[in-house]
Parts: structure tokens; sequence; C-alpha cells
């Protein structure tokens, strides 16, 4: 049969071969079976066409090997220009607002949406690594009934009856279990579920979530709420067992607002100060003036006695909270008055946190303690999310409970894996047996997916539609980048449509449909206009309730201040959400699986962190292999000795030891799930450490051989750091602006020759602010995705071979049990004076005109002198071809501007020249010179704290030069004459003078 | 002839302050029968078990070097901070082997220390084989292998040149100059015994072969003299060379700015070492070949003791650069340069530096003794330790360095694979077979040379006058 083209695409159109057609139908789906399936996109997008400023969301996924241009080329793109589009990654009940940079066709680069107030450009390592679960090859991409492939069609057959039956009989004997969300379809789609099924049982669950936060707002405020803090308005802050720059809800929009107020320009400005009292060093403690370290479970006394210092200090505190709370003399007196009289000092911009590990009570005892001090409304407000579904842990057991007793016939898991991470307790893979049909709609054929009978793959957000909202009342748009890479597949709000309407409906339909009902009188031009932005800000007024202190008190449980005292034989563990693999949903994204945990800089690996003197106690060390046993459950796990670990405290973070987990993820680390109870889902006493019975290599990229050093090298690095990291207390600073460049006697360096001068055009530098870098390592993750690092695995980073062309040195300062964390990201200095440049016998690593430190792949023959020869090393070299493996989905998310490099090839960050060439054509074309700003690296782009400044330091006027002016600008190594472009500006700390020893 | 003049020469021995250079009464002919003979009679066993054992090692060094051509260096131990190991140890390692040879041939030759003809073409046909070793390793040593010409300044439509200021670039061109001159020297001195190999020779092929290499040599007076005087000018080429291949060298690790790497000590340092760890190999190769092949009268004991005693002299020098490290370190008052080195003989490397120190500085004093300096054992079992030492200190200066530079975040330790020992186990399997080709096929002593030493070829000292005239004609004998 002839399909009749004039035209050609090439040489196997033209040949129009079966499997060319075969080809064909699968690439432009008119008129074809899986039109069922997807939605009608295309058709769509011919009407929106042109009219629309950047979108086109053409998304034609063509095989790799054709390289022919088009013949006739579809409108929007240019091939070799990328497009960027706007979406929103859900996560959980957050959401982050993006720009996905697409090539032809592929999304390749995730960015934070500018337009979103929140957090501007930047996007978090989970957002940034989502470019890659996008195209993990172990996505599930089929189907499966009881083991055997199936295809969606065929679930739409057998959801058919019991959808008929289950209306008949209002939903009985049917469950959903579902994560939570914060989506204005979902939501609609869920009250239809609702409202088809009154009978049916809804659970959420989520492995770590705010439950505990909004349980005790609901005790103090009468209402489900959440707090939103402003942390730009808040002077002194102190956290309970909080992550709130790490792990935790709004990190990023947090990080912004406390850097804000971190930001010392002159001697004159003031900044903030920040309490951390937690069990395990986390990430915001590396911003921490002064850390606390104390187990989980005595935080509630910590609480009850800084409240009570407050009362002494004539805070008028209700005495039924006083009486409700005890002091506890145990805890550091000094410390806690000191904080007390910091917080009354500052009246009004006092801000409390409590972690999302801690009792109710806590928090409403945070939110008490905010809104005596007159901080409510200023530095915290609260609201309910639109549209959110929260995390219910109490749904998920009573769901279990029924399962067991068999009163669930179907059960609808809708993303999620709760074969994995449901409390150990409830045993949700036993009770799953007792259920007649279960249905699994996930991303990956995970653990939960092998324990089910249906199994249905999940679209990714990248090529479905959905919906968001945020608490600041903001909607935004989840809109496909591509073509869905699998043709089986359903998205999660065709799911819900599906399951509460019985039949298939197109997820576009859906959330148009919501849309229309959100903004009334919608018009077509409008909601383009809302496509292109990826959101639509809407007014939410966050509010600030008085809190019902009777309420607090009724969530007072006398265990929460009796807890008995720590020892080898009742140990307490704390679990934490992995700030690399989640909850273990990003297990098989190689990028996530190799990002160095913040602070222990782990890779591939969880670990039971303990402190330096409870492994002793216990006789343990690094890597070794124990088993943690707590209330009849365990399971084994690698100890790491941590300093800064409250003493018998275990911490061990949750989202590793996956059993399908795909080919990255499965193997990767310890189940710490397995030791996890309903009853205390963060921490809980009474576990037991069993002695080391083997041991396990931990992938660490900074010491790699743990903390120990010999005397000598420990005394080596704390002669060397004060003068690699410069920082001061503020009053040090007030006295010596310039204390940073005073730090190393340095003689005026001269050249032996003429230097280049650097008379015209541009001349690129960067400005890293040490007070502002969280150390998060977004940009780590960021330029991955840019410049198409590879992945190398846990054995190349046990042989020290990461590639990371940008990483986050960290150092500790102070003593083993409770030291100071310094970070400092580092990437390649592109020094002036380059001693890479001078000693490559080949030339392939030279000096362009614009100062930039360049690499020539092509040129390098891999002596490997460079790397030495720098002092940063911050070279990277290829052992191995990394890429040879590299599965063809995964190639779709390289950056097509950026050379892939074959083994036996050094590599280094290049201020991503790409799109420095990208910036200066663009400004060409426009006829006009490069603004500062025009060219952000990636890491800059993705800096959620503005930390990176890049720019040209020709430039007087740019934002670089500036900083770079400013008196805590140092040079890192600079005595050695090698004049780096890259700079720091020197941290401030801005101690309690009362507890400063 | 050699019975009649063996009293002679006992007698002649009897007068000399010093004891005469070749012993056992050997005359002209005894020599040429001694020398030629090794190559001449059947293959002995010996021979062929040791040559089996190294072209196993060779074909171990061809293995791991085919797997590392597939593999990539990766296969190596090699880290982030420690980009160079073991094949950079080696191949310093091989190049200082490398320098006694030409010491031995050119600057003890422009000293007139005629005792260097016993062991001078030995000494340098072991120069040009540890130099092919060491060629071997900043070759494979790339991460691609397939570009190395890049190294060369060959004319390209790229028109890019190599980097001229980079070291490993002058690596390229010291250690080309060194192995073609030391290769020029060796064959030069060789073309007389050649000349008596082809005349000796029975079988066609040798003949022919021979008559090739002999290069039309026919004793006559105005070949020697075009002889001696290429041989001098060739002495005062390589002269130079012998101090300045390892300084070259040196300067890969004296101009980076590496604590520990970055010293102004390097070049005699290094030199010094290098003279030092070439004797050593010398000694161990001869000390066994004069008792394989029962050479005991031509390398007398009198040869190894002033071996012992440059060896005495240049180990005093390199114990000497290891303490003023030290001192210039801690002189500096640099925090990274005083780290480097107390690093060394404390840090995670402590104990190779303390393997170093003991092998080079403190056995070597031995031979203050001149009891120590005779006893074969005794110089014997110092002469390993000395290629003990002197390997661990170049491990020592290339690895601990790197393993702990500047920024401690990028600390490492670095530790070999199989297939770094097995390519340096390989590569004295290549050493050992080429030697023993060497010493199985060509005059393991220049024969001319030690002619011209014997008491016979000096006939107007002693008056026992039926020595020929012309010492070197009668060599021909």
């Amino acid at each position: 049969m002839k399909t009749g083209k004039e035209y050609w695409l090439s040489l196997r159109d033209k040949a129009d071969t079966p499997e060319y057609r075969a080809l064909v139908e699968r690439e432009f789906p008119e008129g074809t079976a899986e039109l069922a399936l997807s939605m009608n996109r295309r058709t769509f997008l011919t009407l929106m066409g042109a009219s629309m400023a950047l979108a086109g969301l053409t998304s034609c996924r063509r095989p790799e090997e054709e390289i022919v241009p088009y013949v006739s080329k579809p409108e929007e793109i240019t091939l070799g220009n990328a497009l960027q589009y706007a979406t929103s990654m859900p996560l959980g009940t957050e959401n982050h607002s993006l720009l996905v940079q697409a090539r032809e066709g592929r999304p390749v680069k995730i960015m934070g949406n500018a337009l979103d107030g929140r957090t501007g450009t930047a996007s978090t390592v989970w957002a940034n690594a989502s470019i890659l679960g996008l195209y993990d090859p172990d996505r599930s991409q089929m189907a499966m009934a009881a083991g055997v492939e199936s295809s969606t069609q065929a679930f739409i057959g057998a959801w058919t009856p019991l959808y008929a039956k289950y209306v008949a009989n209002g939903g009985e004997g049917l469950a959903l279990l579902c994560r939570p969300f914060a989506s204005p379809t979902l939501q609609r789609q869920l009250d239809a579920f609702r409202a088809a099924f009154p009978a049916a049982r809804i659970a959420t669950w989520d492995a770590v979530s705010d439950a505990n936060q909004i349980a005790g707002h609901a005790s103090a405020f009468g209402r489900p709420l959440r707090a939103v803090y402003d942390f730009s308005r808040a002077d002194i802050i102190v956290t309970l067992d909080a992550d709130p720059f790490g792990t935790e809800y709004a990190a990023f929009e947090n990080a912004r607002g406390f850097a804000a107020r971190r930001r010392v320009e002159t001697a004159e400005d003031t900044m903030n100060r920040l309490y951390v009292v937690e069990p395990s060093l986390t990430q915001t403690a590396a911003l921490a003036d002064h850390r606390l370290r104390l187990a989980a479970g005595r935080i509630p006394a910590f609480a009850a006695s800084l409240l009570h210092a407050l009362a002494a200090r004539g805070l008028a505190v209700p005495q039924s909270l006083l009486d409700a709370a005890p002091s506890d003399s145990s805890i550091d007196p000094q410390w806690v008055d000191a904080v007390a009289e910091d917080l009354l000092a500052h009246r009004g911009s006092g801000l409390v946190i409590a972690g999302r590990g801690q009792d109710p009570f806590v928090h409403a005892l945070a939110a008490a303690i905010n809104s005596l001090l007159g901080s409510t409304g200023r530095t915290v407000r609260y609201g309910a999310q639109p549209f959110a579904v929260e995390s219910d842990p109490d749904s998920v057991s009573a769901l279990t409970a029924a399962m067991q007793a068999s009163k669930v016939e179907t059960l609808i898991i809708l993303d999620g894996n709760p074969v994995f991470d449901a409390p150990a307790d409830l045993d949700f893979r036993g009770a799953l047996a007792n259920v007649g049909t279960s249905v699994h709609v996930g991303l990956h054929r995970d653990e939960t997916a092998h324990a089910c009978s249906w199994h249905l793959p999940l679209r990714h957000y990248l090529e479905a539609w959905g919906d968001v909202s945020s608490m600041h009342g903001q909607i935004g748009v989840i809109q496909p980048l591509i073509e869905p890479l699998y043709a089986d597949g359903i998205s999660d709000v065709e799911t819900l449509a599906l399951l509460a309407g019985g039949t298939l409906q197109k997820g576009f339909d859906l959330v148009k449909a919501t849309w229309q009902q959100l903004t009334p009188g919608l018009t077509d031009r409008a909601w383009r206009g809302i496509l292109h932005d990826g959101l639509l800000p809407r007014d939410v007024v966050l509010e600030a309730p008085a809190p019902a202190f009777d309420g607090i008190a009724s969530l007072l449980r006398p265990a929460l201040f009796t807890a008995p005292a720590l020892t080898a034989d009742n140990m307490e563990v704390t679990f934490r959400l992995s700030p690399a693999v989640h909850d273990g949903r990003f297990a098989n994204n190689g990028w996530l699986q190799e990002f160095p945990d913040p602070v222990t800089k782990l890779t591939w690996d969880n670990a039971a962190l303990m402190s330096r003197s409870t492994a002793n106690a216990l006789g343990l060390n690094d890597g070794d292999l124990v088993r943690l046993s707590c209330a009849g459950r365990e399971t084994p796990m690698p100890v790491w000795v941590m300093p800064g670990q409250a003493d018998y405290c275990v911490t061990v973070t949750l989202g590793y030891g996956r059993k399908h987990g795909g080919r990255v993820g499965t193997g990767a680390g310890f189940n710490a799930y397995r030791l996890r109870g309903s009853k205390a889902l963060y921490h809980t006493t009474k576990l037991t450490v069993g002695p080391a019975f083997s041991t396990v290599k931990m992938a660490c990229v900074q010491d790699h051989h743990g903390l120990d050093l010999e005397k000598m090298a420990r005394e080596g690095v704390t002669e060397r750091l004060p003068q690699l990291y410069r920082e001061a207390t503020l009053e040090e600073y007030r006295e010596d602006p310039a204390f940073a460049k005073e730090r190393v006697e340095m003689p005026a360096l001269r050249s032996m020759w003429k230097d280049h001068e650097y008379k015209e055009g541009h001349q690129w530098g960067m400005s890293i602010d040490l007070n502002a870098c969280i150390g998060c390592g977004a940009c780590t993750i960021a330029c991955q995705s840019e410049n198409n690092i590879p992945v190398v695995g846990k054995n190349m980073v046990l042989n020290g071979r990461e590639m990371h062309w940008i990483r986050i040195d960290r150092y500790y300062n102070g003593d083993d049990d409770n030291p100071g964390v310094r970070v400092m990201p580092v990437g390649c200095q592109q020094c002036e004076m380059a001693p890479c440049e001078q000693v490559c016998p080949v030339a392939a690593t030279s000096h362009d005109e614009e100062g930039l430190n360049v690499m020539t792949y092509n040129r390098c023959i891999g002596t490997r002198y460079c790397s030495n020869n720098c002092p940063y090393k911050v070279r990277r070299f290829n052992f191995y071809n990394y890429t040879r493996e590299m599965p063809e989905t995964v190639q779709m998310a390289q950056n097509p501007d950026v050379t892939v490099r074959f083994r036996g090839v050094m590599e280094k960050c290049t201020y991503c020249t790409q799109r420095i060439t990208r910036g200066k054509i663009a400004a060409k074309r426009e006829g006009r010179t490069l603004r500062d700003g025009d060219i952000t690296p990636a890491c800059e782009q993705t800096c959620p704290t503005g930390a990176i400044v890049f720019g040209d330091i020709n430039d007087p006027e740019s934002r670089v030069t500036k900083e770079k002016q400013r008196d805590r600008d140092y040079a890192l190594l600079g005595e050695l004459n090698l004049r780096p472009r890259t700079t720091f500006l020197a941290r401030l700390r801005n101690p309690n003078p009362k507890l400063e020893a | 002839m050699s019975s009649v003049n063996t009293s002679h020469v006992k007698t002649a021995a009897a007068v000399l302050e010093e004891a005469p250079l070749v012993q056992g009464g050997l005359t002209f002919s005894g020599i040429t029968e001694k020398i030629s003979g090794i190559t001449e009679k059947k293959t002995p066993q010996l021979w062929w078990l040791l040559f089996g054992i190294a072209l196993s090692g060779t074909l171990v060094l061809a293995g791991s070097i085919g797997w590392l051509f597939y593999e990539g260096t990766g296969i190596w131990g090699l880290n982030n901070p420690v980009g160079w190991g073991w094949a950079i140890v080696n191949f310093v390692f091989w190049v200082g082997i490398g320098h006694a040879g030409t010491l031995i041939s050119a600057i003890l030759f422009l000293l007139r220390q005629k005792w260097r003809t016993a062991i001078n073409r030995f000494a340098e046909a072991m120069t040009i084989v540890a130099v092919i070793c060491a060629g071997i390793f900043p070759a494979i040593h790339v991460g691609r292998i397939w570009v190395v010409y890049y190294m060369f300044p060959v004319p390209n439509q790229m028109e890019m040149w190599p980097n001229f200021r980079s070291p490993l670039l002058w690596d390229v061109f010291a250690v080309g100059t060194y192995f073609t001159v030391s290769f020029l020297f060796w064959f030069v001195g060789l073309v007389p015994d050649l000349a008596t190999f082809r005349d000796r020779a029975v079988s066609k092929v040798k003949k022919a072969v021979f008559g090739v290499l002999a290069m039309g040599w026919r004793w006559g007076n105005r070949q020697w003299k075009h002889y001696e005087l290429a041989y001098l000018m060739l002495a005062g080429l390589a002269t130079p060379l012998v101090l300045s291949v390892h300084s070259v060298v040196s300067t890969d690790f004296a101009t980076s700015l590496v604590p520990g790497w970055h010293t102004t000590i390097f070049p005699p340092y290094f030199v010094a070492g290098a003279i030092f760890s070439g004797f050593g190999m010398v000694l161990t190769l001869a000390i066994i070949a004069r008792r394989v092949f029962n050479l005991e009268n031509l390398i007398t004991v009198d040869h190894l003791e002033k071996m012992n005693k440059v060896i005495l002299v240049t180990g005093s020098m390199v114990g000497y650069s290891y303490i003023m490290e030290f001192f210039i370190a801690w002189y500096s008052g640099n925090i990274y340069e005083v780290f480097a080195f107390i690093n060394r003989g404390f840090g995670n490397y402590a104990w190779a530096y303390w393997i170093m120190f003991t092998c080079n500085v403190i056995t070597p004093q031995l031979f203050w003794f001149r009891k120590f300096r005779r006893s074969i054992p005794i110089m014997f079992t110092l002469s390993i330790f000395v290629n003990i030492g002197m390997w661990f200190e170049r491990f020592v200066i290339t690895v601990t360095s790197l393993s702990r530079d500047f920024l401690p975040s990028s600390w490492d330790y670095y530790s070999p694979t199989i297939w770094d020992i097995m390519t340096f186990v390989g590569s004295f399997g290549l050493f050992f077979t080429l030697f023993l080709l060497f010493l199985r096929f060509l005059p393991l002593i220049a024969m001319s040379e030690v002619k011209g030493v014997t008491p016979e070829a000096d006939p107007h000292h002693y008056d026992h006058g039926h020595a020929h005239a012309d010492a070197h004609q009668g060599g021909a004998a």
C-alpha cells in the first residue's frame, strides 16, 4: 500500500518500509489505536500555533539516528535553538515552578520559573534531577496484569464492570490510596470520586510529611493550617529539630529569605542570628550561629524550658501553658536563657520553628511562642494550602487494618510505594494479600507494583497535564514537554477521572475544565497566557490567627517529658528524608544517587549516623555493618561516625535499600523503613545496635577515608582552614572590614611578563558569597544536567573518581561533639595564571581572549598533569568511557550544546561557555551589547540564595564587579599568584556574645 | 700464548701499587676467547630458564598494556587528587636506572677512569634497556594513546604545535635525545668487538649479521683514529646529557606548584639519585653476571668496590637532599610546604617514606667500611636495597605530594591495583628479556677496551719486552 507521499523526510521514509511505517505511526498517532490513550494535544497546538510567544509545545520525539533536517519545518522550531516552556513539578503538596528547556522536542534542562516570586530561577536538586527521571530507562513501559504484560486499555476494560458495581454499592469495598497533592484538578477528581463512591475508603500517605505540624496547628488554631515563614523579616531564628533550608517544606523559599537577611554589604549592615537545636547535623546547621545538640525526644523539653525562660523574663505566658509544659533543668540553662533573652530583645522579629518530625505539641508550642513574641503575621503566617490533600498517616493505618480484615476488595494505589515505605508494623504487603484487586499506578514497577494484581505506568510530570497550587495562592499548570516516551500509560488526573467517571478522559480536557471553573470566563487568549507563564497568581490571604492555649495544653502527653535517659541499651533512632533520593522515589536516578549528602557527603548509601563517643562505646567504626533493632523490628545498616550527633542517638536516612528500584537504585543502601513503626514515624527510643557482623565500603566524596586522620594531618588541616575558608563574626568584621584580605600575608605579586590587558571585550568572573551559600548542592546537579556530566557509580566514587564540576566542600569547625559546619562551592576558578595551562604538553587547555581557561577535548591526550597541578583539584578525568553504556533514553537528556566526553579526556567547569556563546550570539543578532545578567551559568541560575554571581568584570557596573569590590572579597589560595577569576566573599557569623565561650 | 704470559702478568702485578684492572693473567686472546666464548658456546640451560621467566614477564607487560588500551587508565588505582601513580613512578625509576651506563661510559671515560672498561658495555646495555622500559610508561599512561603523537612537533593540518612550556614535552625531548645518544655511543663502542665476532663467526647468518653491524671494520690505523675521535666526541656529547636528562625529568615535578614537588633542589637531587640507583642496578647485574659467566678476573672486586664508593657518595647526596628538603620547607614558613614534608615523614604514606629513607640513606653508610665494600653478599644485598629505596623515593615524591595537597576536601589515598603491579613486574620482564638477549648475542664486556687496560697493553712500563706495540691490533687475535 502506498501512502502517496510527495515529500519525504529521509531515505528510509522514501523507501516506505513496514518498519518505517510503524515508526511513523507511533510518532504521529492520529487515527491510530494510541489516540484513545493520549490527549489530543497536537490538534490543540495546531490551533494555538504561532500566536504564543514561546509556546509551541512541539514534542516530536524522533529517533536519535534521524538527523536530517525538517523539509517542512514546524514554525516554532529552529534546529539547534532551545525553546523554553513553563511548567510545574509537584512533590507532595509542594511544587516548583519551572522553565524547561527543550531541544528539538526533547526537554533537556530544568530551571526555575522567574515569574514565580517564591524562588525565581532557582530549582531544587530534585527538580533539576527530574529530567533524568523522565528518561529513566527503567520507568514502567507497559501495564501489567498479574505479572503478565497487558495494557491500560485492558485495565479500562477490567474497571468498567467494577465501576458499575461500586457505583451501585456506593463504593463499599473500594479503597484509594494516594500521595498527598495540591492540585485543583486532582482535588476536583477526588471530590468526584468521593461523590461517586461515598463509602469508599480514601487514604493519603507520604513517608515524610508535615502532618505533625498541621495537627499541632489544628489544636492551636482550631483549623489544620500550615506555617509560612518569612525569613527575610526574622532577626532571631530558633529551629527545633528542623531543617527549613534542607529537606523540609519550601526550603528554597525559606533559604532565599534567610540569605536576604544575611546580605552584609557594608560594616553598617545587620544580619540575623540562627540558633539550631537538633539531634543530628542538618544542612540548616551549616548556617547556624549557635547549635545545641539534643536528642529528638528531648526537644519538647527544650521548647518548654524556652517557654519558661521567656516567662521568667517577663513574657506574659498563660499559666495553663506553663503548667502543661514543665521546664527541664537538665537542658543547658545558659543556652536557653541566652536564646530567650535574644528573642525578647527582638520582639516581632523572632521566629521559632519546629521540625516536621517533632510532636504536634512542639509545633503548637512554637506557634504559641511566635504569637506571644508578636511574630505571628510578621515572620510567620498561617494558611491552609488551597486544593491540597495532606498526608494522613492515620488513614493508612486504618486502611491497612481494613485490608487485613478483608474489608477492601479493590484497592487503587495512585502513585506511591507503600509496600516499600509504609510503616513496618502495619505489614502493608501482608495486608495486600487480602485485597482482591489491587491496582498500582506508578512510574516504576516498584515493590508495590510487584505485589499488586494490576500495574499501570504513570506518566511523568514532564509528559502529562496537571496543575498545582501553592501556599501563596498562585496556581500553576503542569504541561507536557514531550509526547509520552512510552505508548502505554496514564496520568494521575486521568486515573482519578477514570476511577470516578468510568471512562478515560484526556488530561488536557480535565485540566482545562478545572481552570474554566477556577477562572470563570477564561478566554482562549487568557488560557494561552497562563500556559505561557506557567502559573496564575491569585491572592490568598495568609492569616495571623491567635492560638488557643487550652487547645495546645490538650496535646500534652506526659511521655513527651519523661523519656528515660539514653544509654547503649536504650538509644534513640531518628528517621530523616534523604536529601538525595527523597523517600526512595528518586532511587533510580543516577545523578541523585551520586549526589553527595550536603552534610555527610556520602553517596550511593545511607548509614546509621552516630557520634564518636557512641561509636566508641559500642566499639564500632565507619562502615561496620550492624543490626539496628527496635520494637522487634530490625534492619542492617552500616555505621558512619558523624560529628555533631547527639550521644546515643542514631540517625538513619530513608529511601535506600530498594528491592525493585531499577538498575541504579536496587541494592544502593539499606532499608530504614524496616525499622519504622506507625506510632513513631520520626524518632523513637529503645533502639539497640548489634555488633558489627560485616563491613560496607562507604563512598564518601570527601574524607575518603573517614575522619580518621593522623594527628599531624588534623593539625595541618586545622592550621590551613582559616586561610581557605575565611570567616569572622559580625563584630570582628565591623572592627576590621578587610579581615578577609588580611588573613594571609601576601607580598605584592608580580608577573614576569607583560600581562594581557583585556582592554576591550569581556572578561568573565564569578563571585561566591559564603555568607549566602546554604550548601544545598543544587548547583552540582544543575551543572551535571547542563554539562552532560556522567554518573560513575559507587565503585568509582570509592576510588575518588566522581565527576562533579562544582562540588560543595564541607569542613567542620570546632570540637568533634558539636562542630560548626562550613560549606564552600568549588568549581574551576578560571585562574588568569592558570597552572594547568602551563603544564599541558599538547596545549589542550588554554586561555581564551575573554579570560576563560578553556578545555579542548579533541586535543586532550589525558596526561592528567593539569589536574595534578591544579591546587583546587577541580579537574575531572574520564578514567573510563563512562558514557559507553548510556541507555538510549538517557542519551536524550544530554545537552546538545556540550560535547559528551570520551574516555581519557580531562574535563572541568567552563563557566558554561556554551551559554556565554549563546548569550553573545543573541546580543549580536539584536544588535546590542551584552547586558549584565544576560548570561547565567547553570550554577548561578539554580542557586536559591543568589550566592553565585557571574558576569563581566570588565564592566564596572556589573553585579560581579560590585561583589568583587566588597571588602569581604578574597581569592582562595590567592597567595599562589594564580589570580583566580572566581573569588569568594568571606562568611560572617553573628554569635550571641553571651554564648561565646 | 696465554700460558706463556701468565707469569709475567703476575710479576707485573706485584710491582704495581694498585691491583691490575684485569686479573687472572688473561692475555688478549684469553680475553677474546672468554667474552666471545660466552656467545659462541651452546646456549646454557640456565639462560633458557631465565629467558623463559623474563619473557613471561614481558608477556605480562604486553597483556597489561593491552588491557589498559582496551579499558583505559581506570584500571589503575589513580583517582582525582592522585593523577599520577605507578606508571610515572616506574618511568622515573627506569630513567634513573638508565643513568649509570652513560655516566660510566662518558664521564668516567673523560675522567680517564680506566676501571670503567670492565663494566661499561654492560652498563650501557643496561642503560639502553632501562630507557626502553622507561619510555614505555609516559606513552601508555596517557588517557588517549591513539593521539599520543600530539606530543611530537609534527607539522599538521591544525597548525598546532605542542606546548613548549610543558615539562612533559621537555621530557619527550630529553629522554629521546638521551636514548639516541646512548644508543649511538653504545653502538660505536661495539663496532670493533662486532668485527671480532664477525671474524670468528662460523655460521653464514652470523657472519652476515655481524658483517653488517661491524660496518666494514678492518682494524686499520686510520679506522682506529676515527673511531677514537668519534668515541671521544660522543662522550663529550653524552656527558651533559647525563646531567640534563634527570634534571629535566625532575622539572616535571619542580616546575609545578604542588607542595613537595615545587622544589628547586630537585635537579641535582634527581641526578644524584639517578646515579645512585643506576649504580645499584649495575652492581646487582654485575655481581650476577661475573658469577654466572666466570668473569671474576675481568670484573674484579676492585671494580665493585669503586662502584660502592660511588653509591656511598651519591647515597649521601640523596640523604642530604632529603634533609635539606625538610629544612627548606620549615625555613620557607609556607604552611603547605611544611605540611607536605611532615606528611611524608609521619602521614598516611610514612611507611613508604621510611622504607625509602632506610634503603637510600642508612644502609649505604655501611660502605664507609672497606670490609663491607668488598663483601659480595653485603654489596649485593645493599644494591637491591638501593633499588627498592629509589623506587620508593619516586613513589613518595609522586604520590604523597598529590594525595594531600592544598584543599583537604580533595585529599584521598592511592592504592595500586593488580594492573599497576603487573605492569611494573612486566617492565622487569622486558628489561631482563632484552638484557638476556644482549648477554647471549653481544659481547658483554668491551673486549677492545679491556685489552687496552691490561698490563700487556703497556709494554714499556715493564721490562718484559714481548708485548705488542699496538694493543688494539693485538686484540684482533
